[in-house]
């Protein structure tokens, strides 16, 4: 038995793999679907780990925190890169942190980000965009939407609504950086991770003593006072929060605009009945998948996942995005489609875990490209597709730059 | 009529329910956890219903129809 395991070890492809499209996953992903298994591959560190690539098996998975855990922390936890083990290890926030404790902390800030909350951003949200492209237009055509819009944008959102000043998001932004390239040192990722909860704990000290109308104000009222979270915790919580806050949209800007940008259809469609841009953005999400390593598991005992058993202690990435191009859940799944019904899809995961932050990335990023559609017919690329640079580098998949002009 | 049920205790506060359904369902406003604003739902909000139980994420809701 254990020749057999080495063996298939030893025989496993390397992952990460390789795009050969930059709108679509790794051709791998749905020749794995097609065979209906959960594929072993081999990583940086010669560990064997297992993708899940059905939209079912992955729902069942992060369903399933009796048989699998998320615990960030643990050794066996699959990493993308030594840099990433660094991170895990030093985890502290619920995002990497099984029940009951997981329930406990992220029960401390789900109020911050409810329907209704986010709902109640809006005319904010919308002046922050409005803003940014008078600004566009003040200083061009042309102009490159990433650092114009896709990173300001959510920077100045969170900035808003965190209560972190927004003079800091460049550095914020290098944190995030930090955690999710593929290329970073190991020294790089753990002195940004910890630079950033330094930021963080002296946020709260300055909003103890002067405090605002922001959510880092209303968590130590609430919760920091009351003894329920403590300032330690909060900061660890606090810069994840962060991190994820700006990121992640900054991509879903990027890459849903140049999506928009290359499906002129499409574009019309949703111009002519701006009614449609919700569910386009969950089309769009689908489509992108932009978190590509992530959610990670660990197989608690011997556990059959998709007709294979997965032995104990070794790892599992679930790859939303190819859940997302599952073919039996999604008819024509590499087609973009904006008048489908895309909900189902698990771009925010699945599971105790699934995205915190959720709500405000729908309502930012439909008013992101309600506003766009509206403001900047005209827009098209102001460079051959060619010259864009993707984020083949990142964990979280976007575009680097995207000259525009209108 | 269709009767839900919800469990709380399992409820992550993920709003996808409010988003679908937000007739018949709420957050708490302390903890952003699930609230029903009403255990029955005529039958014609099944479709919204049964998207909500699929979507989910802690798959806490359940949906039973009087037959």
């Amino acid at each position: 038995m254990p020749d057999a395991v080495n063996k298939s070890a030893t025989e496993a492809p390397n992952f990460p793999f390789e795009r050969t499209c930059p709108f679509d996953p790794p051709p791998q992903y749905a020749a794995a679907r097609a065979a209906a298994t959960v594929c072993p591959v081999k990583l940086w560190n010669g560990k064997r780990a297992w993708l899940v690539t059905r939209h079912e098996d992955i729902r069942a998975v992060l369903s399933d925190d009796v048989r699998f855990s998320g615990a960030m922390a643990q050794p066996d936890f699959p990493a993308i890169t030594p840099a990433r083990v660094m991170v895990d290890k030093n985890e502290r926030a619920f995002v990497g942190m099984d029940n009951p404790a997981h329930d406990a902390y992220r029960r401390l800030f789900t109020r911050e980000f409810s329907v209704r909350r986010m709902h109640a951003l809006v005319p904010r949200i919308s002046a922050i965009v409005e803003q940014l492209i008078d600004d566009m237009e003040r200083s061009g055509p042309p102009a490159d939407l990433v650092p114009a819009l896709a990173v300001k944008f959510p920077s100045l959102v969170m900035s808003a609504l965190f209560g972190s000043p927004y003079k800091d998001h460049e550095f914020i932004i290098r944190c995030a950086v930090a955690r999710h390239g593929l290329t970073q040192s190991i020294e790089d990722a753990e002195v940004k991770a910890r630079e950033l909860a330094a930021y963080v704990r002296r946020l709260i000290d300055s909003k103890a003593a002067e405090p605002g109308d922001d959510m880092v104000s209303r968590i130590i009222e609430e919760h920091v006072k009351t003894k329920k979270l403590s300032r330690d915790d909060f900061a660890e919580i606090g810069a994840m929060i962060l991190r994820a806050g700006h990121d992640t949209t900054t991509n879903m800007v990027g890459m849903g605009t140049l999506l928009l940008l290359q499906n002129d259809p499409i574009r019309a469609q949703l111009a002519a009945d701006p009614s449609l841009i919700e569910g386009a953005v969950d089309e769009l999400l689908r489509y992108v998948s932009p978190v590509q390593f992530s959610p990670r598991r660990v197989a608690l005992g011997d556990v059959e996942v998709g007709g294979v058993t997965i032995p104990k202690g070794e790892g599992l990435f679930m790859l939303l995005a190819s859940a997302n191009r599952d073919e039996s859940v999604f008819a024509h799944a590499d087609k973009l489609d904006a008048a489908r019904d895309a909900s189902g899809h698990l771009a925010f995961g699945f599971g105790i875990h699934q995205c915190l932050g959720q709500m405000l990335a729908r309502v930012e990023l439909q008013i992101v490209f309600e506003t766009i559609l509206r403001r900047l017919p005209g827009l098209r690329l102001a460079v051959p597709l060619e010259e864009i640079r993707f984020k083949h580098d990142m964990q979280i998949y976007g575009v680097h730059n995207l000259p525009v002009t209108w | 009529m269709i009767k839900i049920h919800v469990e709380p205790l399992e409820c992550i506060g993920a709003g996808q329910c409010v988003r679908l359904v937000p007739e018949v369902f709420d957050q708490r406003e302390e903890d952003g956890i699930v609230v029903l604003l009403t255990a029955e739902a005529p039958d014609h909000f099944a479709p919204r219903l049964k998207k909500a139980v699929q979507l989910c994420p802690a798959q806490v809701i359940r949906i039973e129809t009087a037959a």
